[in-house]
């Protein structure tokens, strides 16, 4: 048996791997889902099913926590941008040295004695209790609404690419697919496997969030927090291990090879060619991901062509291919290596030709004044002459991560379900072990896969499935790929359950039972929570069918946005006590506005959904300044809140 | 080590109230919280913009430490660690112990089949 048929048969394991590996997972989630409504039974329904009862102990609230924050975007979007940009990654990523301590630390404690004091369930309820203000309640909920839609629906098409990633090499999955009937197909213009993998993963979250409620979320958050950590405590030592031999020198063969390889690296060239077949005769088959050599030995190119051309007697050339050529002659090196191994599977040099139409080079790390771009701040960018993280956006990420991760109302309801201090204290310190032991590894990984598997610049968001079959089959565990790849499954479903919760208790508990029935029957109330999680859920996929344009953009839009919209109102409503509704509805709008405005701006530039950046900040930034501002100075300009109000929540008696 | 009773508190004798003991002691915490993250970004963006950007590299020369650029090891890696220990601190030896309350959900948690809008939202 020689190498190649051993990487095919790993590679069959690892694809079994990943299908096992899932089942058993949402075997787990549903059991999960089915213990968490027994605990629905002797309790008040509305505080045990968006609440947990505030009963949430060290483990669960330290995990639900992080697992809530870690979206999709942990493990598919950062290690894309790591293999893309380089070690620039870790001052991208830094400030989550104190996102644990400021996320949980600044409002931990004292939102949660508001709720207490409020009897609140939701934010919305915590701000319309604290200042007595129906409307400001309902401006909340809109926001919240609006936000967590959009979020949604793109967390759910997040989820269904992963899906669609894991289970695209299983060949019953891609015969089902295509098995689709047209009726059901033309739901979605996203193609069979998308709608596939769309339906798959969000019937699962639906019905588990549905059924299992808050403590459903917080215990698959659990299961999912301890999925991801594994996953990257395996890879880390693998990827060193493996990148330091491909690196080795005279001196060794570890990190410092791998970084000393990088610093010589040049950013790959992309651009478009012509692909013609060399038998006229013969029909091919291009895959996608095929590599090609071109010109002769002494001055060999190498290219990559992105996607999958079929070529035929009628159709003998595909014009206008992407393709994208290795400059770095390590990496051509290690890419030959890889295609005599049988580890990259397919070298179409034989079978077709290549004529060149255009190249570009990257703006930021091509050029020679740029050398080491890959080791040193920026990081090399395609797009962007000031490269991948200039000065301004590492201050503004130093904002977006800590302070906006503060501002998030889905961070802020668990602050409120945690059961006494002692848990906050020794969730903060978990939470802050538990982050040092995924992000900083993850830069560390993903800069060793720039090494190990040259030329992914085509196809990122593959990195981290790609990297985990790789690691696990060159010592012979392809099996253990499947724990691995469920890291990311896990990161997106903890997100999509917990948005899905905060939409459904805005309906439910927010306008519902607090402005149109408010003496509901505990048994209609019940009834009509599981139909609202399940409708908002249901409305979710459907919207996902044919998601709406620069859906990552979205992402960052809603996140952003709801610091901006939430943070100062809820520090003014927890920490200020001349605060009252009129200031901080007026934080709440001017966040919303100035943040809006900004990719307004950038709209009309021409700019699509990339928002202006004032003094090239983040529209963060403008947002949280605006909203803090205007909060105080209409706070001072409007009536002091009714004294009652204050002595509620700032004062107790004299024991 | 977190003395449930530690924080001095500002007592109103006209009206016999005082502030409470949580909005006090999360006030002091959140004070010096937002100092440690301020401290973290004076550190870890001016040191890694010094030491790591706009710099031609020379492989024979490049800075490492333990195998990570050396801008990025003291920018990030070491106050990373810095952050964990003050974080602990912080955790186990400044913020306080407190008395949350109780919400009008816990109090009839058992048996709970009574008007929602009472039990579930005390202030409805």
């Amino acid at each position: 048996m020689n190498i190649s048929q051993l990487t095919t048969l790993s590679q069959v394991d690892s694809d079994q791997a990943v299908l096992w590996t899932f089942l058993v997972y949402i075997v787990g989630v549903f059991v999960i889902a089915g213990l968490s409504n027994r605990l629905l039974k002797g309790r008040s329904f509305l505080s045990e099913y968006f609440l947990g009862s505030r009963g949430l102990g060290v483990w669960a609230f330290a995990l639900t926590l992080a697992a809530t924050s870690s979206s999709g975007g942990s493990f598919m979007g950062f290690p894309s941008k790591i293999y893309t940009h380089g070690w620039s990654l870790g001052l991208w990523i830094g400030s989550y040295m104190v996102v644990p301590i400021c996320v949980m630390g600044l409002l931990g404690k004292r939102i949660n004695e508001v709720a207490r004091t409020a009897g609140a369930i939701t934010i919305p309820d915590v701000l319309r209790d604290r200042f007595r203000s129906v409307s400001f309640g309902l401006i909340s909920v809109s926001l919240i609404v609006f936000f967590m839609t959009f979020n949604l629906i793109a967390q759910f098409k997040g989820g269904s690419t992963i899906l669609k990633t894991l289970l695209g090499p299983i060949d019953a999955f891609t015969s089902a697919a295509a098995s689709l009937p047209d009726w059901i197909a033309n739901f979605s213009s996203q193609g069979n496997e998308y709608l596939v993998c769309l339906v798959v993963f969000g019937v699962a979250v639906i019905v588990y969030t549905t059924y299992g409620g808050f403590h459903a979320v917080v215990w698959t958050d659990v299961m999912q927090g301890i999925v991801m950590v594994i996953g990257v405590v395996i890879m880390l030592p693998l990827a060193i291990n493996q990148a330091g031999y491909v690196a080795r020198t005279d001196d060794g063969a570890g990190l410092e090879q791998v970084t000393r390889r990088m610093a010589q690296m040049v950013p790959p060239r992309r651009g478009t060619g012509t692909i013609r077949s060399i038998e006229n005769d013969a029909d091919v088959t291009v895959p996608s991901g095929s590599w090609i050599f071109t010109g002769q030995s002494d001055q060999q190119r190498l290219f990559k062509i992105k996607d999958r051309f079929d070529l035929t007697n009628s159709e003998p050339e595909a014009t206008n291919a992407e393709i994208w050529e290795i400059v770095a002659p390590d990496d051509i090196e290690q890419v030959r290596r890889r295609l005599e191994s049988g580890s990259e599977r397919s070298n179409v040099t034989e079978q077709v030709t290549l004529e060149i139409n255009e190249l570009k080079d990257y703006a930021y790390g091509a050029k020679p004044e740029h050398a080491g771009s890959y080791v040193t701040g920026p990081g090399p960018h395609r797009q962007k002459t000031d490269g991948f993280l200039p000065l301004s956006l590492a201050i503004s990420f130093f904002f977006m991560w800590a302070i906006s991760g503060t501002g998030q109302p889905s961070n802020m309801v668990r602050l409120m379900a945690f059961k006494d201090t002692i848990t906050l204290r020794r969730s903060i310190f978990t939470v802050a072990l538990y982050y040092s032991a995924i992000y900083f590894p993850l830069v560390i990984i993903f800069c060793c896969a720039r090494v190990l598997m040259p030329g992914m610049e085509s196809e990122p968001d593959r990195i981290m499935p790609q990297m985990a079959i790789e690691l696990t089959t060159n010592i012979g565990m392809g099996w253990l790929a499947g724990l691995l790849i469920a890291a990311p499954f896990a990161a997106v479903m903890s997100t999509v359950d917990s948005f899905l919760l905060m939409i459904s208790s805005a309906l439910v508990r927010d306008i519902y039972q607090r402005n149109i029935n408010p003496r509901v029957e505990e048994t209609k109330i019940k009834t009509f929570s599981y139909v609202i999680t399940l409708v908002a859920g249901l409305g979710a996929l459907f919207g996902a069918m044919n998601p709406p344009e620069f859906l990552q953009d979205i992402i960052v839009y809603t996140g952003s946005g709801l610091a901006a919209c939430f943070l100062a109102a809820v520090v003014y409503a927890l920490y200020w006590p001349r605060s009252n509704a009129h200031g901080c509805i007026a934080a709440m709008l001017s966040g919303f506005g100035s943040h809006l405005s900004m990719y307004l701006i950038g709209f009309l530039q021409g700019n699509g959904f990339s928002a202006y950046r004032l003094f090239n900040m983040d529209p963060i930034i403008i947002g949280l300044t605006t909203s803090f501002l205007v909060g105080y100075v209409v706070t001072l300009l409007t009536p002091p809140p009714p004294q009652d109000l204050v002595e509620k929540y700032f004062y107790e008696p004299v024991q | 080590m977190n003395s449930q009773n530690a924080t001095p508190v500002s007592t109103d004798t006209t009206t016999g109230l005082r502030r409470t003991r949580v909005f006090l002691n999360s006030r002091r915490e959140g004070i010096v919280i937002f100092g440690v993250w301020f401290v973290a970004l004076c550190w870890s963006v001016p040191y890694c913009y010094i030491n790591g950007y706009s710099q031609q590299v020379n492989v024979e020369t490049l800075s490492t430490t333990l195998g990570i650029p050396s801008w990025l090891f003291g920018g990030i890696l070491l106050p990373w660690l810095a952050a964990d220990v003050i974080t602990a601190w912080i955790c186990f030896f400044f913020m306080k112990d407190d008395e949350l309350g109780t919400a009008g959900d816990e109090e009839g948690q058992v048996g709970a089949t009574t008007d929602t809008a009472q039990t579930a939202g005390g202030a409805a």
